[in-house]
């Protein structure tokens, strides 16, 4: 590699990097990310309700295991492991959480009253009274301003349940050893809801995922058109028949390419870096900390450079094609619709590779190196593909680069010292010839 | 002796427009080489051929007698014609690239650029951005990234054009001073006053041809003391009237004629001060400009 193309790409860097327009958009950048990995953790939070409840127990042993299971706990003091990070810490993001508030007054009938008041007053949400027979009958009582908080009550008869089977196993002699490993589906069924809470969390995450490849979309045309802008503009300054005599118009290029590029991969970088830092730092940051947020797949993070250099390359040299052919920006748009089609006609297979990610149809379509920016790296972030389809596609979109650089440098040479009318396609394609 | 730069038998068409027709040139080693010609003439075509910017159709381009390559080209400054500057570049960042490219170290252009910006009178600007520069000035730091890697040969499109007068002198200047360090310099211009002097060897091409070709001194010789300058007071349009007088440049006050064959310049002058007053008589050579027109409408293209 000629020395020259270094010299090109350090100016074309430095040029990029320093606009206002690369300071700004990497600086907002993160901030727009974290505000979509925080804004709907944060609505999730939100939505969690908080609703005051205090348990009226005329029967007389139940309250406490009530209590305990409306907090999320077992239901059995035994089973409470505070230190256990998972109850530290509520995973029932966006459903009800209780605050208990103890019941006031000498007997039963008192209490009610004092509840009831305490409703009407709206201090309190929600009152439950359990009969005396509650053993026997199965039947207990939900008081409220409104009774159609359907998740607040289930979570409320599931509490109640719980206690009162509870104490008639233990009343059908079963000692409280047995008790608790009768309690265990509990536990068991606190560990599925990590579960969910952990496929809830794979969601989120997929989600960034398709935000990278949304970036890898974005950012091949907007780096892409960076290139050509540059170009026009080197033509338009006549700049251009000074660098051309001092290093071939092929350097010229391909240090455009590795220039802006890498301005390209920098801010890129900055980004995924504050994306990876906020989640890394949400434990520890007070305002983010008791919400969930997602953790990018570190393969995905890994392997996002390279996709996007590859789509940069191979779309940015057609730009830069275009630019060297033309005189203004508005001459270049006629040229612009075919050299994107390829990628948008990408973005149109989307939901087709997302729903059949392993089809022979997405193997095929992931491997034209075109698409393989797009579509490999969609593949990769759904379902991972076998290594060597990913190799493949890596090896055959290199190899277009080449083919599609060579042909571009030769369209760029004749071009950047051509004024007045731009060519057609059929000029080109003799330039190409002919170069 | 090898040539700084010549072409043999180079031609290039575009499309159906022939630029050049298969152009001879040769440019001694140390010698100021113009490029002569009107608009159109096939110089910058030529030029950018010897730069290896656009390729011959046919013929051959040697570089102090090679092929050109990387480090020939390293050897050569060029200011095209067209001039221009990354905008929104520092002006010393700016010939700090343009000579690393021609492989000079950062440090080492920045010394060398610092003299030649306070001699343009551009002192102090370096840390402007070219678009804070007035067109001139602009022109100037052209002019210095053409020499900041002290090649061994200059080539300069048009060099004067777009100059004001301080400017042009400016620039002959600097030009006669790199041609005494030694520097071949290779000059175009479509306005032979203006680089005849300083040329030693020119050549005149026209339409893609070459009309003259040699030393400077050889081509007005051959033609003789043919013609007078008088300067006057009075009407002189009747002077072309005058017997002996092929032809008159007529400025109002000052007329150059050019006698035809066995015209006797005495007789001129005599009939010339019996109706006006004459400020200056001189018999010259005849002037690049006039013998370039001489010999354009004598083979008519
Ligand atoms: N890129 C080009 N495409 C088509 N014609 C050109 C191009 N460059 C120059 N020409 C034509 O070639 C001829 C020579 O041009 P040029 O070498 O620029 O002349 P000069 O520099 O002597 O004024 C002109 O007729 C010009 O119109
Ligand atoms: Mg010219």
């Amino acid at each position: 590699m000629s020395r020259d193309i270094l010299v090109i790409a350090k100016r074309e860097f430095i040029e990029r990097v320093r606009t206002k327009a690369f300071v700004i958009g990497t600086i907002l950048g993160p901030v727009f990310m974290a505000a979509i990995m925080i804004v709907p953790a944060l609505m999730a939070s939100k939505l969690a309700k908080s609703v005051s409840i205090t348990v009226i127990d005329a029967e007389g042993s139940l309250r406490t295991l009530v209590e305990d299971s409306l907090r999320g706990g077992t239901g059995t003091p035994e089973a409470e492991k505070p230190e256990d990070p998972m109850n530290a810490r509520p995973r029932n993001v966006g459903t009800t959480q209780f605050v208990i508030k103890p019941a006031v007054g000498a007997d039963v009938a008192a209490q009610r009253e004092a509840a009831k008041k305490a409703v009407l007053d709206g201090k309190l949400d929600v009152y439950v009274v359990l009969p005396q027979d509650v053993l026997k009958e199965s039947k207990a009582e939900y008081y409220s301003k409104s009774v159609t908080d359907f998740e607040g009550i289930r979570a409320v008869d599931r509490a109640i349940e719980k206690a009162v089977f509870a104490k008639r196993i233990g009343a059908a002699g079963i000692d409280p050893a047995q008790i608790a490993a009768l309690t265990r589906p509990l536990d068991l069924k606190r560990l599925r809801v990590s579960e969910e809470g952990e496929h809830e969390d794979k969601g989120i995450s997929f989600f960034l995922s398709l935000i990278l490849v949304m970036m890898i979309y974005v950012g091949t045309l907007m780096w892409g058109q960076i290139v050509m802008t540059g170009v026009i503009e080197e033509k338009s300054n006549r700049v251009v028949e000074v660098i051309v005599s001092s290093t071939t118009p092929r350097n010229l290029l391909f240090g455009k390419l590795v220039g802006v590029g890498g301005a390209g991969l920098l801010q890129f970088g900055i980004w995924i870096l504050g994306l990876v830092g906020v989640s890394a730092a949400s434990g520890s940051l007070a305002f983010l900390s008791g919400l969930e947020l997602p953790a990018l797949n570190p393969v995905l993070i890994a392997a996002f450079p390279i996709f996007f250099l590859l789509g940069f390359f191979l779309y940015a040299s057609l730009y830069a094609a275009i630019g060297s052919a033309v005189n203004t920006i508005q001459e270049a748009q006629n040229f612009i619709f075919p050299v994107m089609l390829p990628i948008i006609m990408a973005m149109v297979c989307w939901p087709v590779v997302m729903r059949a990610p392993d089809s022979t149809l997405s193997v095929v379509l992931s491997l034209i190196p075109f698409m393989t920016p797009i579509l490999m790296f969609l593949r990769m972030s759904v379902l991972m593909p076998p290594v060597w389809q990913i190799a493949l596609s890596v090896v055959l979109t290199s190899l277009a680069i080449a083919l599609v650089i060579w042909i571009a440098a030769r369209i760029y040479r004749v071009g950047i010292l051509m004024y007045g009318k731009p060519p057609n396609f059929p000029e080109m394609l003799r330039w190409v010839r002919h170069g | 002796m090898t040539h700084a730069l010549q072409l043999k038998n180079v031609r290039k068409a575009y499309q159906e427009k022939v630029a050049v027709k298969s152009l001879d040139l040769e440019v001694p080693k140390g010698s100021v080489f113009g490029l002569l010609g009107p608009n159109g003439a096939g110089k910058t075509t030529s030029i950018r051929m010897a730069m290896d910017i656009i390729g011959p159709d046919t013929g051959e381009v040697l570089i102090l007698g090679q092929k050109t390559d990387k480090s020939l080209r390293n050897r050569i400054g060029y200011m095209p014609e067209e001039r221009g500057l990354y905008q929104k570049m520092i002006i010393e960042e700016l010939l700090v690239f343009m000579a690393e490219l021609k492989g000079v170290k950062p440090a080492e252009s920045k010394r060398r650029m610092m003299p030649w910006l306070e001699r343009l009178g551009l002192g102090g600007l370096h840390r402007k951005k070219a678009n804070e520069l007035s067109k001139g000035m602009q022109q100037k730091v052209q002019f210095i990234q053409t020499l900041l890697h002290d090649p061994e040969i200059l080539i300069l499109d048009e060099p004067m054009s777009g100059l004001d007068p301080v400017g042009t002198n400016v620039m002959r200047d600097a030009m006669i001073e790199l041609s005494r360090a030694g520097k071949t310099l290779i000059v175009s211009s479509h306005q032979m006053a203006t680089v005849e002097q300083m040329c030693d060897r020119v050549v005149l091409i026209n339409n893609g041809e070459k009309v003259l070709d040699g030393r400077v001194s050889d081509i007005k010789a051959s033609y003789g003391k043919n013609t007078l300058v008088l300067a006057f007071e009075g009407d002189g349009s009747f002077l072309k009237g005058l017997p002996g007088v092929a032809a008159v440049n007529d400025h109002g006050r000052y007329a150059e004629l050019k006698l035809g064959p066995g015209a006797d310049p005495q007789a001129i002058l005599k009939a010339a001060s019996d109706r006006l007053r004459i400020t200056k008589f001189e018999v010259v050579e005849p002037s690049l400009h006039d013998i370039f027109i001489e010999r354009v409408t004598e083979v008519p293209a």
